[in-house]
């Protein structure tokens, strides 16, 4: 249980934006000063979609694990490898938990903390709250460097599809993940991001990774932002590589719990947030929860407590032994799941 | 010896930008197609100057080393001056960019690039930085003032106004962490900083900063840097990695401490060759070399009776090399040896200092 709740600090929630509230300009808003999130999306002076703003992801966390959609054959071994390792090992190898920064992942709200985007002619910056992170997207026309030194953010080039930014993304290193389950990348990974406007106060994001050397196809991911219209990125400086020494790894043998005992705890649990509800299966010696965004393994650590991508989940029984629900430990607060009858 | 040479590493200059080759768009270029950087300042559509570019502070400064260095000994409070002298001690063990944290605010406008992004509401200084990138300032144009309580941060909270020509940014804010040069001077939480822009021309940028801290300083601080446009240029990244690894190998320095009474003799002017010389003054527990005429300036930490090590980095003199005070056989104080990675040198005692601090 101590290594879930350390693991569990390492990837904490960052707090919302705090800033002093401040209306910022360019946003409409009714005539009692209330933001028209419905309205059309403002436009920059070149006629463009202005995608300027402060945006937070939406269910971020189903984006802890993007290989959802993907078969596990569509997983090159030496990848599933390397993200097997890394489960084991509690990511304590991973780029955030020494300080280094997001690569790829930024783009999907990494950690479930907002980014602040700024539109220029020439020229959209990304602040990403994680860790102070910023990323350039030229939109002047070049294309991208044919060979690239390998960076961590990568370089990226933008181009108007329409009313939609496309910006490709290359150069990457192979160093940082694809999520903070830990899949792995290579330097051959190309990111293309689709950023569309829908109204004042949405954003839909495409993203699409390519990369052949570790995964079979590419594939793409939603992922939906509000407009935070009176806030803004709080600073985050990343110090000390504080939670590292927490993180001890997997000591010895995963534990094991009988299949039969596993399969009692499949079904489906209620959640507000995901319609058809929380769904738990046995995939071969193993449970995985699918909260709407694909299944992600679930570890065991002992008869009825297991860990989800870092966060801990508990079956409930009632006094006969029947499974009547789940608890997921967030760092914000316990969240009950009941299970559906 | 592999304490310096890691020190050193660890204060290296970066290499220049060296991202593709791509002409900058919206540049006046003279017929040969170089960037005319005496073309008048581009306007926003609102009128104001447009800051925005990529551009380059002076790099050499001797207040990247020193901020204090025209103070007078009585004009840094007790406190600082104690703190500052235990960073001294230390050879940065215990700096920022030892632990890649941000480096000295001034810093960032006297050496490296540094991309301007102006709007209408909002400023933003993307620093290439040497050791992060992460250091990216928002500055507020929207009208806003200071918020009254502000949690403290690294880089503090900015808000600008104009001036006429001129953008002025107040800071405030910070947290007490971050130091304000490389020898290690310290501020407090009242520190507020004055930012003044000004556009000149296309490719000149005049820049000014005020650090105001009443808790360090008895009297404001002013540093000036020219910056120039650095046309067809893009910002490299600069991640700091590995600092645990770096930071095992900084001793810390081994604690040697001297009187006043004993730094006080070595204090004087040193001829190195005929025009060149040495100036050695005292700061509290250490002393601090000043070369003329390249203007490098040290602070020297202790390491025993004769061999000061040095911190920081100039054309003659780099971060972990040695000062040898010299004796004659009565005892007396005749020359230096600087013994430098660009070369030994020896110099001869010119006369005693009367600037003892």
């Amino acid at each position: 249980m101590q290594k879930v709740a350390t693991i569990l600090c390492a990837m904490s929630l960052s707090l919302a934006a705090q800033w002093p509230n401040r209306p910022p300009p360019g946003i409409p808003r009714t005539a009692s000063g209330k933001v028209e999130i419905s309205a059309p999306p403002p436009r920059a002076a070149d006629g463009k979609p202005d995608l300027s703003g402060v945006w937070q992801v939406q269910n971020g966390n189903a984006l802890f694990y993007v290989t959802g959609s993907l078969r596990p054959d569509e997983i090159r071994p030496w990848a599933a490898a390397i993200y097997k390792q890394r489960e084991d090992e509690y990511r304590k190898d991973t780029d955030g938990i020494a300080c280094l920064p997001p690569g790829p992942k930024a783009g999907i709200g990494v950690g479930n903390t907002p980014m602040k985007i700024v539109q220029t002619p020439n020229l959209v910056l990304i602040l990403y709250e994680y860790q102070t992170i910023f990323r350039q997207i030229f939109t002047d026309g070049r294309g991208l460097p044919e060979d690239p030194n390998p960076t961590w953010m990568g370089y990226s080039v933008g181009r108007w599809d329409g009313d939609t930014l496309v910006v490709t993304t290359a150069g990457y290193n192979d160093r940082t993940t694809l999520d903070l389950a830990g899949h792995p990348h290579t330097e051959a990974l190309r990111m293309t991001e689709r950023y569309h406007r829908r109204d004042a106060g949405h954003l839909d994001l495409e993203v699409t990774f390519d990369d052949p050397k570790a995964y079979t196809r590419a594939w793409t991911l939603p992922a939906k932002f509000d407009l935070i219209p009176d806030g803004d990125l709080i600073e985050y400086i990343c110090e000390n590589e504080r939670d590292k020494p927490h993180l001890v790894g997997k000591s010895g043998e995963e534990f094991r719990v009988p299949v039969e005992v596993l399969a009692r705890y499949t079904g489906t649990y209620e959640s507000p947030a995901v319609a058809p509800g929380v769904v738990v299966s046995l995939e071969g010696n193993r449970l995985a929860i699918d909260s709407g965004t694909g299944k992600v393994p679930l570890i065991a650590h002992a008869e009825n407590s297991f860990t989800m991508e870092g966060t801990g989940v508990e079956f409930v029984k009632d006094v006969k032994g029947a499974v009547i629900g789940m608890t997921q430990h967030w760092t914000e607060s316990d969240r009950y799941f009941p299970r559906r009858k | 010896m592999s304490t310096k040479f890691f020190a050193a590493a660890l204060l290296a200059v970066p290499l220049t930008a060296q991202w593709i080759n791509y002409k900058t768009p919206g540049i006046p270029r003279n017929p040969d197609g170089k960037p005319n950087l005496s073309a008048p300042a581009p306007r926003t559509a609102e009128g104001k100057p447009d800051l925005s570019g990529i551009w380059r502070g002076p790099r050499t400064s001797v207040y990247t080393q020193n901020i204090a260095a025209d103070l007078k000994p009585n004009e840094i409070q007790p406190r600082a001056q104690a703190v500052y002298q235990e960073h001294v001690r230390n050879l940065g063990a215990d700096s920022p960019r030892a632990h890649c944290l941000p480096d000295p605010p001034p810093y960032y406008h006297l050496a490296g690039l540094a991309r301007i992004v102006q709007t209408p509401a909002l400023t933003l200084i993307v620093n290439e930085g040497v050791s992060n990138s992460g250091v990216t300032r928002t500055i507020f144009t929207d009208g806003r003032g200071l918020p009254e309580e502000m949690n403290p941060t690294w880089l503090g909270y900015s808000v600008g106004h104009w001036e006429g020509e001129t953008l002025v940014v107040t800071t405030a804010g910070f947290n007490d962490k971050t130091w304000l040069d490389f020898s290690g001077h310290p501020h407090s939480e009242a520190l507020r900083i004055t930012e003044r822009f000004h556009r000149r021309d296309f490719g000149h940028l005049d820049f000014e900063m005020t650090l105001d801290d009443s808790k360090t300083f008895t009297r404001p601080i002013t540093v000036k840097a020219n910056k120039t446009l650095a046309a067809d240029m893009e910002l490299m990244e600069t991640i700091c990695e590995n600092n645990d690894q770096i930071v095992s190998h900084l001793s810390g320095g081994n604690g040697f401490r001297l009187s006043r009474e004993a730094l006080g003799r070595y204090a004087g002017t040193y001829e190195v060759a005929p025009g060149h010389e040495a100036a050695i003054t005292m700061d509290g527990e250490s002393l601090v070399l000043r070369l003329s005429p390249s203007g490098d300036i040290q602070t020297l930490a202790p390491q025993s009776e004769t061999i000061f090590v040095g911190r920081g980095n100039g054309t003659e003199v780099l971060t972990g090399d040695q000062v040898e005070f010299l004796k004659n056989s009565s005892g007396a104080v005749t020359g230096l040896a600087l013994h430098a990675r660009n070369g030994e040198q020896k110099a001869a005692r010119k006369d005693t200092a009367r600037n003892v601090r």
